[in-house]
C-alpha cells in the first residue's frame, strides 16, 4: 500500500477453518474499497476455476493499526485463498499487487512503480503485478517482475505448473536527440527574453515575463523545456514515480527523459496547485512539474492564497501536505515561469493601443504580484509585441540546441563546483562560491542602496550574476555580470 | 499660470514640466497645478525646486490628499508659501465626477494653461477648453509623434495654440520675457554626465519618449543582448537612462542637479 511515495507491505495471512458456514471474515482494518475485494476475490477465484473454501475462513491483514486502502490488495488476498486452500506455502520474499476482474482477469493499479521500488528497498526479490503495469515496475533494478494476467496464470504459477517469464528490465537508454515540442529558433526577436530564459535554465531560476497579450510569453514559456538538460535517470525515475501515482504513466513509454512542461489554468484551487485529496493528499501540479517546468500565466489573475503556497515549496522544493489519513510530502523542485501583463488591460507600454488603466488600478494590480512571491523570483524581464509588419524581417533566434548546449556547459560547471545549481545556493556558500571582483561588490551595493534592495534581493542578483558568469566559462563574478543580473530586475524602482 | 498633463507622462513630458516649473518659478510666476500623479506632481515639484509658490487646485476637500503619496508634496507646498485650493466642502473623498470642476476652476484662477502631455480625451484637454472659455491663453508642449501622449497637444497646435519649446516662450506672452533661461530641451549630454565612450554609443540611440529595448538597442549597436543589457544598468545607476513601459528612455530630468 502506498502512502504518498513511500511504501508500505501490508502481510496478507489466510486461515481456513474446518468446519462452520461458509463465511468470509476480512479483519484488519480494512476501509471500503478493501472490504468489497471480498466480493472481487469470491467470484474471481470461483470464475478462475478454481476451488473456493465450503468452510468458515479468516484473512488478515498486518499491520492490523495501518488502515488498508485501494484494490491493490485484491490479488494478494486470492492469492492467500487459493494457496491456503492448496495448502501450500507462499512463495518467499514475493510480494503481489494487483485488482481483480470479476472473471480473474488481473487490472491496472496506480503506484506500481512506486509499489515495486518500495518492496525492493524492503528485501523484497520478486513482485507480481498487472500485465499493463509490468513495464512499469521493470523500471527497478534488482527485482523480478511477474507481469500476471490473470488469477488463474498466478496461481498455476505457484503451483509450479505453468511457468511466467519475468518481464526484461526496461531501462531505455537516454535518446540522442530529444525532439522538443517548441524550438526557440520559431521565435523572431525577443532577444531579451531569450537571454533571460538561458540564464534562468543556465542557474535554475525562476523567471518572471511581463508583457501585453500577444507579445509570446507564453511560447517563450513552453520553449524553456528545449533549452533544458534531458533529465537524469534519477531525475527521470522520481519523474515516473509521481506519474505513476497518479496513473498517468504511459505504459508504452514508462520513461520519459524530456522535463516536464505543466501550464496549470489561473482557476486553480490551493489542493489542484500544491497537492490534496480527501484522506491523503496526491500530488498536485508543482509535484507534477518535478525537475520540470510550471508556468503560471496571467499570474495576477491566480487567487492570492494558492500563490501564497507556492512559497514553501519554491524554496524548498518539496511540499508536505497534511490531511485527516495523514501527512505526505511530495518533491516539488521546478523552474517556475510566471506570465503577466503589465496593466488591468494589458497594453500598458505598447505602442500600438494606449493603455486605458488608471494609476490607481495599475498600483492595485502590480501590488497584487509584488510581495514575497515576486521577491522569490530571479529574473524578471519585459517582452514586448513584435508588430505583425515587423515579423518578418526580425532575425530568427538561435536554435534551441545550441543555447541547451551553454546551458549543460554552466550546469556541469556548478555540479562540478558545489554540488547544486546556483538557484540554490545559500548566503554563505555564495560568499565563498561566488567572489565578487572589487568593481562587481560596489556595483551591487551602489545598486542595493539605490533602490533599497532587501538582504534577499541582494543575494538574488548575486545568484544571477553567478550564474551569468558560468554562462561565460568565468570563475569570477565580474562588474558586467552583475549589471546584468541588474538588468533582469524590474521590480526595483528608483527612490 | 497653469501646468496641465498626462498623469501617466513619458519621461520627457515630466522633465518638461518640471523644467518649465522651475523656471517659471524663478521668473516670479505662481505655478498651479491640481496635485495629481505625473505632469502635475512635476510642475509642483519644479516651481519649489525653483524656490518659487505654487498653487495645487484640489479635486477633493483640501483635508483629503489624493493621492496619498502626494502628502509630502502638499506639505511642501504649503511649507514654500504656497497653497491648497478646493471648492469642494472638507472631508471630499476622490469623486470622478469633481475632477472636471476642478479642472475648470484650474483654468479660472491661471492667466494661461500650458499642456504638457495629454493623450486623446485626456482631463487636461478639459482644462485647455475651460481656459478658451474663459479666454485665457493656452499653450501646448510639442512631443513625439509616435507618442500617443501627444495627440492630445498636437491637437490644440494645430487649433491655434501657442507653442511652448521653453520657459520665455511662456513669459513672452506674459509680457514679463527679458531673463536668459535654461533651454528646457537640452540634450543628457549637456548635463554633465561624464561618459565612458562605449556607453555614449547607447545613449546616441535612445529617445527621450519613445523606449527602446535592449534587444533593439542590441541590434542597431551589433552588440550581444547580455552586454547590452548590462552597460543599460551601468547608465541606469548613473541616472543617465530610466527604465520606461517595457524599455528605456534617456533620463532628461536631474532634478536639484540643475537647479
Amino acid at each position: 500500500m502506498l502512502v504518498g511515495l513511500e511504501a508500505r507491505p501490508i502481510h496478507v495471512e489466510a486461515d481456513i477453518s474446518r468446519g462452520g458456514d461458509v463465511k468470509f471474515f476480512l479483519v484488519g482494518l480494512a476501509a471500503t474499497t478493501v472490504k468489497e475485494a471480498r466480493e472481487r476475490v469470491r467470484s474471481a477465484i470461483k470464475n478462475s476455476g478454481l476451488e473456493y473454501p465450503r468452510t468458515r475462513f479468516t484473512v488478515n491483514l498486518a499491520p492490523a493499526e495501518l488502515r488498508k486502502e485501494g484494490s491493490g490488495l485484491d490479488l494478494p488476498i486470492a492469492v492467500a485463498i487459493a494457496l491456503a486452500q492448496a495448502r501450500r506455502p507462499p512463495p518467499p520474499q514475493s510480494a503481489f499487487l494487483g485488482e481483480l476482474a470479476l472473471d480473474g482477469a488481473v487490472r491496472h493499479v496506480d503506484g506500481v512503480l512506486v509499489a515495486a521500488r518500495g518492496l525492493r528497498d524492503f528485501g523484497y526479490k520478486r513482485v507480481f503485478v498487472p500485465a499493463e503495469d509490468a513495464s512499469e515496475a521493470a523500471l527497478v533494478d534488482g527485482l523480478e517482475v511477474i507481469p500476471c494476467e490473470s488469477l488463474s496464470a498466478v496461481v498455476m504459477h505457484l503451483l509450479g505448473t505453468e511457468q511466467i517469464a519475468a518481464a526484461a528490465q526496461n531501462l531505455s537508454a537516454l535518446p540522442e536527440h530529444i525532439a522538443a515540442e517548441h524550438d526557440l529558433a520559431e521565435v523572431h526577436g525577443q532577444e531579451e527574453a531569450k537571454r533571460a530564459l538561458e540564464v534562468a535554465a543556465g542557474g535554475g531560476h525562476h523567471l518572471l515575463l511581463s508583457g501585453p497579450p500577444g507579445a509570446g510569453k507564453t511560447m517563450l514559456a513552453r520553449c524553456l523545456p528545449s533549452i533544458l538538460p534531458p533529465l537524469e535517470l534519477q531525475e527521470a525515475l522520481e519523474v515516473a514515480q509521481l506519474r505513476s501515482l497518479l496513473g498517468e504513466l504511459p505504459h508504452d513509454r514508462p520513461l520519459d527523459w524530456t522535463r516536464p512542461f505543466r501550464a496549470p489554468h489561473h482557476s486553480v484551487s490551493t489542493a489542484g496547485l500544491i497537492g490534496g485529496g480527501s484522506r491523503l493528499a496526491l500530488p498536485g501540479e508543482i509535484s507534477r512539474a518535478h525537475h520540470g517546468v510550471l508556468f503560471l500565466d496571467e499570474l495576477a489573475e491566480f487567487q492570492t492564497a494558492v500563490l501564497q503556497a507556492l512559497r514553501q515549496p519554491l524554496e524548498s522544493g518539496r511540499v508536505s501536505i497534511t490531511r485527516s489519513g495523514g501527512s505526505v510530502a511530495y518533491p516539488a523542485r521546478f523552474s517556475l515561469v510566471a506570465a503577466t501583463n503589465p496593466c488591468p488591460c494589458g497594453w500598458g507600454g505598447d505602442d500600438l493601443r494606449t493603455c486605458r488603466c488608471t494609476p490607481g488600478a495599475i498600483d492595485t494590480y502590480q501590488r497584487r504580484l509584488s510581495g514575497p512571491l515576486l521577491d522569490r523570483i530571479d529574473l524578471q524581464v519585459s517582452v514586448c509585441r513584435v508588430p505583425i509588419e515587423a515579423l518578418a524581417s526580425e532575425p530568427r533566434g538561435e536554435p534551441s540546441s545550441l543555447v541547451r548546449e551553454r546551458v549543460i556547459h554552466a550546469r556541469r560547471r556548478q555540479i562540478e563546483r558545489q554540488g547544486a545549481l546556483n538557484s540554490q545556493l545559500k548566503p554563505g556558500r555564495l560568499r565563498q562560491l561566488a567572489p565578487l571582483a572589487p568593481g562587481s561588490r560596489r556595483t551591487l551595493e551602489r545598486w542595493s542602496a539605490q533602490r533599497g534592495l532587501t538582504a534577499r534581493g541582494f543575494h538574488r542578483a548575486w545568484r544571477v550574476a553567478r550564474t551569468a558568469a558560468d554562462l561565460d566559462g568565468s570563475d569570477e563574478v565580474l562588474e558586467h555580470h552583475i549589471l546584468e543580473a541588474l538588468g533582469f530586475r524590474l521590480q526595483d524602482v528608483a527612490a | 499660470m497653469a501646468i496641465v498633463g498626462s498623469r501617466r507622462p513619458s519621461p520627457y513630458g515630466e522633465a518638461v514640466a518640471e523644467q518649465l516649473g522651475l523656471e517659471l518659478a524663478r521668473a516670479g510666476v505662481v505655478v498651479v497645478s491640481g496635485l495629481a500623479l505625473g505632469i502635475d506632481a512635476a510642475a509642483h515639484r519644479g516651481a519649489l525646486n525653483g524656490g518659487g509658490v505654487t498653487v495645487a487646485v484640489m479635486g477633493t476637500g483640501v483635508d483629503v490628499i489624493y493621492p496619498v503619496a502626494h502628502t509630502v508634496l502638499a506639505e511642501s507646498i504649503l511649507a514654500a508659501g504656497g497653497a491648497l485650493v478646493s471648492q469642494f466642502p472638507d472631508g471630499t473623498a476622490p469623486r470622478r465626477h469633481n475632477f472636471p470642476a476642478r479642472n475648470f476652476t484650474m483654468a479660472a484662477i491661471s492667466d494661461v494653461v500650458v499642456v504638457v502631455e495629454a493623450a486623446e480625451g485626456s482631463g487636461a484637454l478639459i482644462t485647455a477648453e475651460a481656459a478658451l472659455d474663459l479666454h485665457k491663453e493656452v499653450m501646448a508642449v510639442p512631443g513625439s509623434v509616435f507618442s500617443p501622449l501627444s495627440v492630445g497637444t498636437h491637437s490644440l497646435l494645430r487649433d491655434g495654440a501657442g507653442l511652448v519649446q521653453n520657459a520665455r516662450d511662456v513669459l513672452a506672452l506674459l509680457n514679463r520675457g527679458g531673463e536668459v533661461l535654461d533651454d528646457p530641451l537640452a540634450t543628457p549630454q549637456t548635463l554633465g554626465f561624464r561618459l565612458r565612450p562605449e556607453r555614449d554609443g547607447i545613449l546616441s540611440h535612445l529617445s527621450d519618449v519613445l523606449a527602446l529595448n535592449a534587444a533593439e538597442l542590441a541590434r542597431k549597436l551589433q552588440l550581444p543582448v547580455a552586454e547590452v543589457l548590462g552597460r543599460l544598468t551601468a547608465l541606469e545607476l548613473d541616472g543617465a537612462v530610466r527604465r520606461h513601459q517595457g524599455g528605456y528612455v534617456r533620463a532628461l530630468r536631474r532634478g536639484k542637479e540643475r537647479a
